[in-house]
């Protein structure tokens, strides 16, 4: 490992180990989740109020989130990100066994219809958000130790594969949203990981194939691609949920109804505190305060990529940039699905829709980065656990 | 050409996705844009419309009393029953309670509550308060309940036809409810409350609360009491005679006022036959008012009153019967086929000879006897307040014949409204005013405002003061010595005439079909009370208004003078004599035997061979009464 990485610098690009984590990144990620609790509180306090009777209910289980999300988000900080790419099997392993698990009865949670998530003691665990970062470490890790590879075809495959297993398990869920991000995020990583465009097309039109076969195959997918072509033409069966979002963005205006004022949220705007938590956003703070939440996600988002370009290493490269691309295609995917630019999926606002598996995850992404930024790991522990590994490697 | 896979090229390429994903996020700033900005008021008007509740509060109607603040129509407290699909948890169970409760077929309903996508569904109005209290227990999520008003006649089936009904909007449909609906139905108000989805209203959000107006409360000249009366002869003589229909009109002379209106067959206005259109408009229709019918001999008191006031003839005049007259070349029979030979005016009144009419209207002339009915008000409508009335039917005045004249003179070849008749009566017999008649005297407002008050409405002189007098004597007559005494009440002054006239169907004489009817009025020299008996087709023999209509007619009279407190002259003793033995006798004896017992008689049949009478021989009857002889009866 530490070989490779000194055959590498001649290869100039990337700049010298630094020690410190990035504080933007830090500020921004902290903007964003505390945000997100505000707006979590503000978009459920009525349906909380209403099924749970607590006005907080939501809120809490947000904040519970962010504090363990803070908590993985230091201890990734600190920990070594090459140890999780030595770790990739068995991240992998747990991520995948973890998608098996959610089809077992009594562990897998059902909910809407569709098996997403694992009962644990305090909070539900939606396993595919787990997976997609599984996915990243592996990808990140393959395409670093063979990246000659790369411009072949026969290199991608291990990729495709593993990224294949992971969007046919998560599509029986079923849960087409985050398949069609795992989708994307290949696509973003394998293009990054400097795959050949013949390749990509090669690749790309059985995808796509795949894609639209899986709308036909389940009808619901079908009427629901159509109502986001004209949700008024079905306002209280597919293209309910679209307009009640358009209601609330329409309602905003430039400067929003005022925080907390929405009327949306008063039952018309379903998942209005998870994953259409952007129109209450929208109709309480108003077009000038969706732009502001795009701006921070957009230094969220250079910031990532800037630690992936100043990575010490191609791993460490590969990786921000993979968590980069998932944060980006989410964010991206979500604003559009909630102005109606594309098909509606169920896919959570990072750092800001409620659900703490999601917080968790990419609180804990940005551990990685941070892990990635520092850098040479110049601590003792590092060295002694460099050291260690480089005697198990023998 | 880079080396395959260089460092450059991943900068390369990760420079192309943070500038795709710079795109794509302007993009979709355009798209908020364009939805939050351009389309912002659009959208936030239509999410508006989500937003409110519009809560109708309904104006209570306004109640109708009659003279003396007797409630005849007033409003109830009843349910409307909604469920919104959306706030229910259990669909089986609220079908069940529903549909128990409501009789309602559960799995046409079970569909209708799963199927519609619809926020509000209407499940049932017009629910009583106990019915919807039971579904109330059931505490069941999604069904709700919103106050709706019904209507509620106390007097259920007394005056239905008079009151008319609403709809289930309360809307007035016929009847006083729709001539008057503007001045009952209210202004609904309204509230405006914030809702959530599911209908709740939100704390502390403000409400726009326009109140609703009710609507005017109604008086009516209609007096329960004496309705109550005309009921009851109304039934009777229904009962008694099996007819088709019984109808009386008690009106104040000298005013226009109904004072009772009451007609069979009748039917619960509190719950009007509304699935049948045609027997509701069967039933609802006031016959009074919207059916006319050829009056007979009551119309002969127009006759008179017209020859006298022209001077065409005197109350010293003679005339004589024969039993017909020739008129134009055609025999017109006298309803006494033996004649009743030479008689004053006054006594031809009182026989109802049918002789003298034709004789008097033929003195009097087409001109002048049309001129005069319309001056009583025939062939126009009397504007009474109420919907539907006929104008009657008077033949056009240039085709009229000397044979129509001659028939117009004892009432036939016209078609009058009941209403009409008695208006005409009361002009006749009040000193001649035709007084407009009318329903409402006073419509008040929910604050209190006398919003309308009803004078008496002279619409013109019709006869002199001194030939009404003359009329009064005459038909007092009628009733204390001729063909009206069943109608008399002992100590009371009644003046009044019967009428039997021959339904025509299709354009011929129906055989056997009578409107039997009386016209009277009380007290005969200075008339407070016109009363107007009509019996539509009394079945059997019984058909004369003297022996069917008149005795009616008189208990009510005998009730309303009791009601008023009017008492009694010194009484007269009351003879009476012995019912004789006719059978056997030929009509001409039985006749002369009557007359000498000072008794009146009517017959029905045409020959001289008496089949039976009535009363029974041996029956105590008072002397003057009126009793009927049958004979047998040959085609001619």
């Amino acid at each position: 490992m530490k070989r490779k990485l000194k055959q590498t610098k001649p290869e100039i690009g990337f700049e010298h180990p630094k020690s410190r984590p990035d504080i933007i990144l830090f500020v921004v990620t902290a903007l964003l989740v505390g945000f997100g609790i505000l707006m979590v509180y503000s978009a459920s306090m009525y349906s909380a109020q209403k099924n749970y009777n607590n006005e907080y209910y939501f809120m809490f289980k947000q904040i519970v989130g962010a504090l363990l999300g803070a908590a993985a988000m230091v201890a990734l900080t600190f920990f070594d990100y090459h140890i999780l790419g030595k770790l990739r099997y068995i991240i992998l392993g747990v991520s995948v066994g973890l998608l098996i698990l959610v089809f077992i009865p009594g562990v897998g949670v059902e909910n809407y219809g569709a098996k997403r998530w694992i009962n644990l003691p305090f909070f539900t665990l939606q396993a595919s958000e787990f997976a997609k970062f599984g996915f990243i470490i592996f990808t990140a890790f393959y395409m670093a130790k063979h990246h000659k590879k790369m411009t072949t075809f026969k290199g991608v495959m291990p990729v495709l594969a593993v990224g294949v297993v992971i969007c046919v398990l998560i599509i029986l869920e079923p849960n087409m949203s985050i398949t069609i991000c795992m989708v994307l995020l290949m696509f973003v990583m394998l293009f990054i990981g400097g795959v050949r465009i013949k390749h990509f097309l090669i690749i790309g039109i059985p995808a796509v194939c795949a894609g639209v076969a899986l709308i036909f195959a389940a009808p619901y997918r079908l009427s629901r691609l159509m109502a986001f072509l004209n949700p008024w033409a079905s306002p209280l069966e597919e293209g309910f949920q679209l307009i009640q979002s358009f209601y609330s963005l329409g309602s905003g205006g430039f400067f929003g109804v005022g925080l907390f004022n929405s009327r949306q949220k008063y039952l018309f705007l379903p998942f209005s505190e998870s994953d259409f938590i952007l129109s209450i956003i929208g109709e309480e703070l108003g077009f000038f305060g969706c732009l502001a939440l795009m701006a921070v996600y957009v230094v969220f988002i250079f910031r990532a990529v800037k630690i992936a370009r100043n990575a010490s290493d191609r791993f460490g490269c590969y990786l921000a940039s993979g968590i980069a691309a998932v944060i980006a295609i989410q964010v991206l995917v979500n604003i559009a699905v909630v102005t109606g630019s594309i098909p509606p999926t169920g896919l959570p606002l990072p750092f800001i829709s409620s659900g703490s598996s999601s917080l968790i995850v990419f609180m804990g992404g940005v551990g990685i980065l941070q892990s990635v930024a520092r850098g040479s790991h110049g601590s003792g522990i590092y060295l002694a656990r460099h050291k260690r590994v480089k005697r198990a490697a023998r | 050409m880079d080396k395959p896979n260089s460092l450059l090229l991943t900068r390369k390429r990760l420079l192309i996705v943070v500038l795709s994903i710079a795109f794509l996020f302007c993009a979709l700033s355009v798209r908020l844009l364009y939805l939050q900005v351009f389309k912002g008021s659009w959208l936030q008007s239509k999410a508006a419309q989500q937003w409110y509740r519009d809560l109708p509060l309904e104006a209570p109607r306004g109640n109708i009393y009659d003279c003396n603040g007797k409630v005849l129509a007033d409003n109830e407290n009843v349910y409307a029953v909604y469920v919104r699909p959306r706030a229910v948890k259990d669909f089986d169970a609220v079908t069940k309670v529903l549909a128990e409760n409501l009789s309602l077929d559960y799995d046409k309903l079970h569909e209708k509550l799963t199927t519609t996508h619809v926020s509000e569904i209407t499940v049932m109005r017009r629910v009583e308060e106990s019915v919807a209290e039971k579904i109330r227990d059931a505490r069941l999520d999604g069904i709700y309940f919103t106050v709706d008003s019904k209507r509620n006649y106390p007097g259920k089936n007394r005056l239905e036809q008079v009151l008319g009904f609403t709809n289930i909007d309360n809307v007035g449909q016929n009847g006083l409810e729709g001539y008057y609906d503007k001045y009952l139905s209210g202004i609904d108000g309204f509230a405006l409350t914030q809702a959530d989805m599911q209908g709740n209203q939100l704390d502390g959000t403000s409400i726009r609360y326009i109140p609703p107006v009710p609507g005017c409360s109604m008086t009516l000249t209609i007096d329960t009491e004496i309705q109550a009366f005309a009921e009851t002869a109304v039934d009777g003589a229904k009962t008694e005679f099996a007819s088709k229909s019984a109808s009386m009109i008690v009106m104040d002379v000298n005013t226009g006022g109904i004072l009772a209106m009451a007609s069979t067959p009748s039917y619960d206005n509190n719950d009007p036959p509304r699935d049948d259109i045609d027997l509701l408009n069967a039933l609802s229709k006031n016959k009074m008012i919207v059916d006319v019918y050829e009056p007979g001999s009551t119309f002969k008191i127009f006759t008179t009153a017209i020859a006298l006031e022209n001077n065409a003839a005197h109350t010293s005049d003679r005339f004589y019967c024969p039993g017909y007259r020739m008129v134009d070349g055609q025999r017109i029979k006298c309803w006494r086929s033996i004649g009743h030979g030479s008689q004053t005016l006054s006594e031809g009144v009182k026989n109802s000879c049918n002789c003298v009419f034709m004789d008097l209207a033929q003195r009097t002339g087409t001109a002048k006897l049309y001129e005069g009915l319309r001056a009583f008000g025939f062939g126009e409508k009397t504007n009474v307040d109420f919907y539907g009335e006929s104008r009657g039917i008077l033949m056009n005045e240039q085709s009229v014949k000397t044979v129509d004249l001659a028939r117009i003179g004892f009432g036939q070849a016209v078609a009058v409204t009941p209403l009409q008749l008695i208006t005409g009566v009361c002009a006749a017999v009040n000193g001649g005013t035709l007084y407009k008649p009318y329903f409402v005297s006073e419509v008040v407002s929910s604050d209190g405002k006398t919003v309308y008050t009803h004078t008496p409405e002279k619409v013109r002189s019709v006869i002199s003061e001194s030939t009404s007098a003359t009329l009064r004597d005459m038909l007092e007559k009628v009733v204390s010595e001729g063909g009206g005494k069943k109608a008399g009440v002992n100590g009371f002054k009644i003046g009044g005439k019967t009428g039997t006239a021959q339904k025509y169907e299709n354009g011929h004489i129906a055989q056997g079909k009578y409107i039997s009817s009386f016209v009277g009025f009380a007290p005969a020299d200075n008339p407070k009370y016109a009363v107007l008996m009509i019996v539509d087709e009394p079945s059997g023999y019984t058909y004369y208004g003297s022996l069917v209509a008149a005795p009616y007619a008189g208990r009510v009279f005998e009730n309303l003078f009791a009601y008023k407190g009017m008492l009694p002259a010194a009484s007269d003793d009351v003879k009476t004599v012995i019912m004789p033995d006719l059978t056997d006798m030929s009509l001409t004896e039985a006749l002369r035997k009557l007359k000498e017992l000072s008794l009146q008689c009517e017959i029905a049949g045409n020959t001289d061979k008496i089949l039976s009478v009535m009363p029974m021989s041996g029956t105590e009857i008072p002397e003057g009464d009126v009793v009927l002889i049958r004979t047998e009866e040959i085609e001619i």
